[in-house]
């Protein structure tokens, strides 16, 4: 079954929520909510909302390979939909030893 | 978030990743580390496989707009799939660590990073990296527990001596300026939009603790108690930045320093020149490892 795109929306916008206190009850996070633009978001900020998806996800979904290459800057720059993209494909993919033991 | 010396803190840890059975423990010098960088070095024998016997990294980030975000995205990840242990964490009054009004002298903060290894267990010895003023503070707890600490790289920073916190507490006044000029401290690269935020996180942080007080005011190093630091010691500086001049009284300190310049950065050099700092720190955290016979780092 497809990692639903809409389910993983939803909890990371209740991890940002949980992140960063100030935001707007209101104000919607989409797909196309950006975390320096619309949600002021520093640096920090993602890391520590990167360490509670790590405690979500787990091992399935690679945050090192999803950090790898970003500095301060182009992390600021994220859209929520990148991040639930990523999250999605990682957990549609098998795990890398299932995948060697099924090759066998 | 954990209780560390009475704060609230914010800590990050990144596990040691695992060695991969099917390269027979042996790490190929040809893997690609997370962001395609080349194998750190040769990587000599099996690393041990429970996490208790891999040795730990703990990272230490610098005065003013910085925060753990400078190691995470920087070495954190390299050090993790080369086997270590990390621990990052952010300092009193920055990040997401709570920010006491009072309590930045540099003996408090070497308290804070000595609660911070022994409410989290840490009692191998570890290897420090401090940026800035985190390498001061990782200097400072090195003096006072030489036995601690099984290496220590230190990016654009110094022991305390009297010269350096002075120093400190001019980037502290300058960074607050508006229209500040001096050297930003160091997550900033330039002015701008992000020099603006920055320095208005360093007006913050003065007006509403005793850091830009307390920091120049601190206790210099005692010369004797650094004299007793005899691990590894690797100095990284930018060519271009106002810290490079201290590189000299740092080897004077501590001659068993390696040093090392990197061309054409200043003060912000781990974030402006991130590979350049990760091929320096990588095969040398290696060869500290190789040397004590301590389990090897995965390629």
């Amino acid at each position: 079954m497809p990692a639903d795109h809409d389910t993983i929306l939803t909890e990371i916008s209740q991890m940002l929520r949980a992140v960063l206190p100030g935001i707007d009850p209101d104000e919607e996070i989409t797909m196309d909510t950006s975390f320096r633009d619309d949600l002021e978001m520093e640096s920090i900020d993602v890391i520590s909302l990167a360490g509670r998806l790590q405690a979500r996800y787990g091992d399935s979904v690679n945050f090192a390979q999803f950090v790898a290459g970003l500095d301060v800057d182009s992390l600021r720059a994220l859209r929520v939909g990148e991040l639930v993209e990523h999250i999605a494909t990682a957990l549609d993919s098998p795990p890398a030893s299932v995948a060697q033991v099924a090759g066998q | 978030m954990i209780q560390v010396n009475g704060l609230v803190t914010h800590v990050q840890e990144l596990p040691p990743v695992a060695a991969d059975p099917a390269a027979g423990g042996v790490a190929a010098a040809a893997d690609a580390g997370p962001g395609g960088e080349p194998g750190a070095g040769p990587a000599v024998g099996p690393a041990a496989e429970s996490p208790a016997g891999r040795p730990v990294a703990v990272l230490v980030h610098g005065i003013g707009p910085d925060s753990l975000a400078s190691w995470y995205l920087s070495l954190a990840h390299p050090l993790a799939d080369a086997g270590f242990r990390v621990i990052m964490y952010d300092l009193r009054g920055h990040g997401r660590t709570e920010r006491p009004p009072a309590g930045y002298r540099l003996d408090d903060l070497v308290d804070d990073l000595a609660a911070l290894l022994e409410r989290l267990g840490v009692d191998a010895p570890v290897h420090l990296l401090g940026n800035s003023l985190g390498g001061s503070i990782a200097f400072g707890y090195t003096a006072r527990h030489p036995d601690r600490v099984a290496s220590l790289v230190a990016v654009e920073s110094a022991p305390a001596t009297a010269q350096w916190l002075a120093r400190v507490g001019r980037q502290l006044e300058r960074a607050a300026q508006p229209d500040g000029d001096g050297e930003p401290p160091a997550l900033t690269t330039r002015g701008g939009e992000r020099g603006a935020r920055y320095a208005a996180a360093v007006r913050r942080l003065v007006a509403t603790t005793t850091a830009g007080r307390d920091l120049p005011a601190s206790t210099p190093a005692d010369p004797a108690a650094l004299r007793a630091i005899t691990c590894p010691v690797l100095g990284i500086f930018g060519s271009d930045s106002s810290a490079v001049d201290l590189a000299p009284a740092l080897v004077g300190l501590l001659p068993q320093t390696e040093l090392v310049v990197v061309p054409g950065h200043r003060h912000a050099v781990l974030v402006t020149a991130r590979d350049q700092v990760r091929r320096q720190v990588l095969p040398w955290l290696a060869r500290q490892l190789a040397d004590t016979g301590q389990p090897a780092l995965r390629g």
